[in-house]
């Protein structure tokens, strides 16, 4: 199925729980709520003709650069094996509410995704049998990947304009 | 642990707890496993990852386009053009552009090559876990050939950075082809030689027929890909069902097996040897003149010689190399069939000429948990093998 | 004016105390230690074929961390043979080793794991630092590398390179060879073994 029909289909039967969807550069991508994620990806994966039985990747963005809302978001990329075509879905996370429920009842393949979430930004995934640090050591505090989390900790330390860097190190936006 | 009523401690269980720790020879890498095992049997296996955690995706939202391919080169390490091609591919979608044909074959090459000494290490690795330390002397005999092509094209053994936004670094000399073509030609008895080693040998098959079995749902569920999953009888190959970078053009098999145990992977990934060579061949023999990079002098360079007479290439030429690409605001993913798996970039961008979000999908990563549940139920020895099979990188695990 | 001159004069006095002292004292350790040329020669004899032993059967322990390790593996094998230089044999264990390679990056959840397989080495060891990550934290300045592995272990050789081929490898085995010839038999060889 083409990713237009892809997007009918999904918008005639679900349509309740979608906000919005489009096609980006020939890809189907979902905007969904974090209340019918579970729901969505559910038929996603059940329904004979769509058959989304492969998750690929569970990825999440921090934009706080471009002062929208939500700030964080949560993106699912999954595959169909049989049917070889893909689906983007796209779920929006508030700051002071970052929770998601776990897809890992419908793919095993989310357990370390969703643990990493729960690292590197601080989502808290619900249902997820073992949330834990997974790549960071577990006594770290803070979450690497959000963007007001310093990206260095020291200084460079060899320079030839050695003052000159320190003023622009000063001066810089936390990230860049 | 639970006190008895005489004040003594009692554990639940008998079972030993295992350690094979950050540093150990088998683990590929610095991967940590604790076993706890019910004598020589393992009841379960705890994954502990991390000790390569280089930061790479936050790195890269520091750095301009450009300066992120080295950084790409680092993460799956024994297959570098694999990386760059996945980032690029995706800028590319992002910025709309094609690439001229010509780059499209190099691209192959560089990839087919890389697939190829990856999987040299793979054998080499787990045939030396296993005990077969011959084949891990004669691996590498071969794989220097490939890293010698490479440094001969890119001035680097490993981390060649050759594939870049628009097209490929530099243009392939006919010297450089008469290597490959020289190389493809003495290939194949060697995967013979490695073949009458391995692959009939009864202890080679004692040890890894019928261990680490992954059926085909289980496989699916688990989000393995790459060679375990064609070795569970799943023919999905992203260079096939999703065709990227010529690769339609090719004529090759994919190799898939049933039983998706050890030796399943080891035949399939044998094979992929020998269909990589058969596609550096075909390349080879197609490849198409022109130029090796877009024409576009907002992605990639001009010609040289054009700065000394064109005020434009030098304008352009500087506004490349001090700015870097500005890519429109959008986000995409493009996955790539990598010798482990699939192998994508999400990338996000916010219109500047700095990423805002940059993430790898590793098939490592993904094949971790799926990995530990092979392992429950099977000897301490067949740990080590099914790691070995799995071939994991920490480098694209951990990032 | 007087009382300048006065304390001028008392820091001379002082001063020419000192040096004379000085020279007593040596002249005193000169007699005392003269005896003691004999001892130095043969120490410093056998100290030599000590570490011309040490330095001809360097064995790395396994410390591959990422792709720096591979090109240690390439440096293993029979192209760039390291056998020919002693270091043949990469024991897993650090208790039997006497060299760490330090190959490939150092994350922080790392450090510690590399202090522990350092002090399990037994001593004499030395530490060669492979690769640019190893050396001074690498391109990777942030918060999850540690800026070089001199930080958590002392380093005697660094071999510049991302990789380091395995012929920059080989170089450095053969420069911390030499370090080995240059201090053996002398005090600084006699520091290692604690």
């Amino acid at each position: 199925m083409t990713s237009e029909e892809i997007i009918e289909k999904v918008k005639t039967d679900q349509g309740e729980g979608i906000a919005s969807s489009e096609v980006n550069l020939g890809d189907s991508v979902l905007f969904v709520s974090k209340e019918a994620i579970h729901g969505v990806a559910e038929y996603l994966k059940n329904d004979p003709d769509l058959d989304f039985d492969y998750l690929s990747n569970i990825t999440g963005a921090d934009y706080l650069n471009e002062d929208r809302e939500p700030r964080f978001e949560v993106v699912y990329e999954l595959h169909s094996i049989e049917k070889n075509h893909s689906i983007r879905i796209r779920v929006g996370l508030d700051e002071e509410d970052p929770t998601i429920p776990t897809v890992s009842d419908l793919w095993k393949g989310a357990f370390y995704p969703e643990r990493e979430l729960f690292d590197m930004f601080g989502f808290n995934v619900e249902g997820h049998p073992n949330l834990s640090r997974l790549i960071m050591p577990e006594e770290w505090e803070g979450n690497p990947l959000r963007k007001d989390y310093p990206l260095t900790i020291e200084d460079v330390t060899f320079s030839h304009n050695r003052e000159f860097k320190q003023d622009l190190v000063k001066s810089k936006p936390p990230t860049r | 642990m639970t006190v008895t009523e005489q004040g003594l401690l009692e554990r639940e269980k008998d079972s030993m707890t295992l350690n094979m720790g950050p540093q150990h020879p088998s683990t590929h890498g610095v991967f940590r496993v604790v076993l706890e095992m019910d004598g020589e049997l393992v009841d379960s296996a705890e994954p502990h990852i991390g000790f390569l955690h280089t930061g790479i995706e936050k790195t890269s939202e520091a750095k301009r386009y450009v300066h992120v391919i080295p950084m790409t080169d680092r993460l799956d390490y024994l297959s570098p053009p694999g990386n760059n091609l996945a980032f690029c591919l995706t800028v590319e979608k992002l910025l709309q552009t094609d690439v001229p044909e010509r780059a499209n074959y190099l691209r192959v090459i560089m990839c087919e090559l890389a697939r190829m000494a990856s999987h040299l290490v793979w054998l080499a690795t787990h045939a030396l876990d296993i005990g077969a330390m011959t084949v891990f002397l004669y691996c590498w005999r071969e794989r220097e050939m490939i890293l010698d092509l490479n440094e001969e094209i890119s001035g680097v053994r490993m981390m060649t950075s050759y594939i870049r936004l628009g097209g490929v670094a530099q243009d392939s000399t006919p010297g450089w082809l008469q290597s490959v073509r020289k190389f493809v030609e003495y290939f194949p008895a060697k995967i013979d030689e490695y073949e009458r080693l391995l692959t009939h040998n009864p202890i080679w098959l004692d040890r890894t027929q019928n261990v680490g079995v992954m059926s085909r749902e289980e496989a699916i569920n688990w989000s393995m890909s790459g060679p375990v999953l064609r070795a569970s009888g799943v023919n999905w190959d992203l260079r096939k069902q999703r065709p990227y970078s010529g690769y339609e053009n090719f004529e090759f098999e994919v190799p898939t097996e049933k039983n998706g145990d050890i030796y399943d992977r080891y035949l399939v990934r044998v094979a992929e040897l020998r269909q990589s060579r058969e596609i550096v061949k075909q390349a080879l023999k197609k490849l198409p003149s022109g130029p090796y990079k877009v024409d576009d002098n907002k992605i990639s360079l001009p010609n040289r010689k054009t700065l000394k007479s064109s005020m434009e290439a030098l304008i352009h030429h500087f506004k490349l190399v001090s700015e870097g690409v500005s890519v429109p605001k959008g986000e995409t993913y493009v996955p790539v069939e990598g010798p482990r798996g699939e192998v994508g970039f999400y990338i996000v961008s916010d219109g500047s000429n700095v990423p805002s979000r940059v993430k790898l999908r590793a098939p490592s990563f993904m094949a971790i948990p799926g990995m530990c549940k092979m392992m429950e139920g099977c000897f301490i020895a067949d740990v080590v093998g099914i790691i070995g099979s799995i071939d994991i990188v920490m480098g694209e695990v951990d990032r | 004016m007087g009382l300048i001159d006065q304390a001028y004069d008392l820091v001379e006095t002082e001063v020419n105390n000192v040096k004379e002292n000085v020279k007593d004292v040596l002249d005193q350790a000169d007699y005392d230690f003269s005896g003691a040329i004999y001892d130095s020669i043969l120490t410093t004899k056998v100290g030599k074929v000590i570490g011309w032993a040490q330095k001809n059967a360097l064995w790395p322990a396994t410390f591959g961390l990422a792709c720096c390790a591979i090109e240690m593996m390439a440096m293993a094998n029979s192209r760039w043979d390291a056998a020919r230089f002693g270091a043949e044999v990469f024991r897993a264990s650090p208790r039997q080793a006497d060299l760490m390679i330090v190959s490939g990056r150092v994350s922080q959840k790392m450090a510690p794991v590399l202090k522990t397989i350092f002090d399990q080495m037994p001593e004499p060891k030395w530490v060669i630092s492979m690769g640019a990550c190893a050396s001074c934290g690498g391109i990777f300045n942030n918060y999850a590398i540690v800026q070089g592995v001199d930080r958590v272990v002392p380093v005697d050789v660094y071999v510049p390179g991302c990789p380091p081929g395995p012929e920059a490898l080989l170089y450095g085995i053969i420069k911390l060879q030499e370090k080995i010839m240059h201090e053996a038999g002398t005090k600084q060889a006699a520091k290692r073994v604690a």
